[in-house]
């Protein structure tokens, strides 16, 4: 008796996997559709944004163009015009509405170097940040203020007045020797040396970062 | 989070390894499903039997149903699965020769593989035909060069040549598909029974 049910029941099995296939196939179509999230969690992205790693300041930026170290990439986030007044000695001008075109992906997507975004204040720069970190970019830093900030503290020091602590005297004299290097003359340095200061030639060049290649994965039949 | 190897999370050194179980689980249920016969395989030219087109027809679409579901819940990202070049003369031409052959031989060259695996020697005689196969192909190589490389429209999908909706080729698929297996019995109980 149960057996004639069973084999009642297994006559239609072809029946049942075919509606299966079919309902699962019709399932794909009903799904609703939504917007895949790509990038980074949430989660990370608040955890990436209070870090302290994220900013670098002015002084840090002066250090490490007078070293030359060449692990750093400063990139200009602001429009080409801004860039062609002034920027940053070896900076990349990226404007911000190009932020995601291929030609720049090489240089903000990638591993070997540190990236620094900086505009006029850090307003902009952090926008890119924020854009460039939900996509998982790698080692990117903001400018802290931007090169208003820059202008205040590298190029043109405030004299620390006479109560203020050594600290501040110091810091005043290292910042003054970098706008040194940057071009900036002092008058009691014009009387001291005969030759007047050169107004340092801001260099544009390229660095060259290698284009990832994104491998598809080989198999086959 | 998929696909499991380029993303890290199997290393890469158990690429080989993982491919050699699945090769022998492959050959496995090959040979367990008859297909190491070539009076089986050959008989979906005849109209006798048609579990071939059955099994891969229906291996095609659980595939595709499974692989769409899971990128629709985010386990495996589709962009980064490998995808076949398409060289679109190679393959028609190509396709016309191995499709010969599968009528002549009765193999195709996986299965004639499991065949020589149980000993089979029309299966053995099929292999070394394969070789010498090969053998011509590669010493006149320089010949079938352009048609090798030639044509060649990158790694494209029918998705991507129709335009269509993936979602909606796969309910269409598995209808066509359905609709396939439905025709094929027909035409079988129509044949005249064939014992093998």
């Amino acid at each position: 008796m149960i057996n004639r049910k069973l084999a009642k029941a297994s006559s239609f099995r072809y029946m049942i996997l075919a509606c299966i296939l079919i309902l699962l196939a019709g399932g794909l179509v009903l799904l609703p559709k939504y917007q895949q999230h790509e990038g980074i969690k949430p989660q990370e992205l608040l955890g990436r944004a209070i870090s302290p790693e994220r900013y670098i300041s002015t002084d840090e930026v002066a250090s490490l163009i007078i070293n030359q170290d060449p692990s750093y990439l400063f990139i200009d986030v602001r429009d080409e015009e801004s860039y062609n007044k002034y920027s940053l000695p070896n900076a990349i001008n990226i404007p911000l509405d190009k932020l995601l075109d291929e030609d720049f992906e090489a240089y903000l997507n990638q591993d070997e170097y540190d990236v620094v975004l900086f505009s006029n204040d850090h307003f902009y720069a952090n926008e890119a940040w924020i854009i460039c970190n939900r996509l998982d970019y790698k080692n990117l830093r903001v400018l802290e203020g931007g090169l208003n900030n820059w202008f205040h503290t590298i190029i043109n020091p405030t004299k620390p007045t006479e109560n203020m602590a050594a600290t501040a005297f110091e810091l005043y004299s290292t910042r003054k020797a970098a706008s040194m290097y940057f071009g900036v003359a002092y008058p009691e340095q014009v009387k001291k040396e005969t030759v007047p200061a050169k107004k340092a030639v801001v260099k544009k060049t390229i660095v060259p970062v290698k284009k990832k290649k994104k491998m598809p994965t080989e198999g086959g039949c | 989070m998929g696909p499991l190897i380029p993303n890290g999370i199997i290393p890469e050194e158990w690429n080989s390894i993982i491919a050699i179980i699945i090769g022998i689980f492959f050959g496995f249920i090959l040979e367990s499903s008859g297909f190491s016969s070539s009076r089986k395989l050959a008989g979906v030219f005849y109209g006798y039997d048609f579990a071939v087109l059955k099994v891969f027809f229906t291996a095609a679409l659980v595939s595709m149903i499974g692989v769409l579901y899971m990128d629709y819940l985010g386990y495996v990202d589709m962009t980064q699965l490998y995808v076949h070049p398409t060289y679109l003369w190679g393959a028609i031409i190509g396709g016309v020769v191995m499709g010969v052959g599968f009528v002549a031989g009765g193999f195709c060259p996986g299965t004639s593989l499991c065949a020589v695996a149980i000993g089979k020697i029309d299966a053995i005689v099929y292999v070394i035909g394969i070789m010498i196969g090969v053998f011509i192909f590669s010493e006149l190589f320089e010949l079938f060069e352009p048609l090798y490389n030639g044509y060649f429209y990158g790694n494209i999908t029918l998705m991507d040549t129709f335009g269509v909706n993936p979602y909606w080729f796969v309910f269409i698929f598995s209808l066509i598909a359905i609709v396939a297996f439905l025709v094929s019995d027909f035409v079988r109980k129509r044949t005249k029974k064939i014992f093998y």
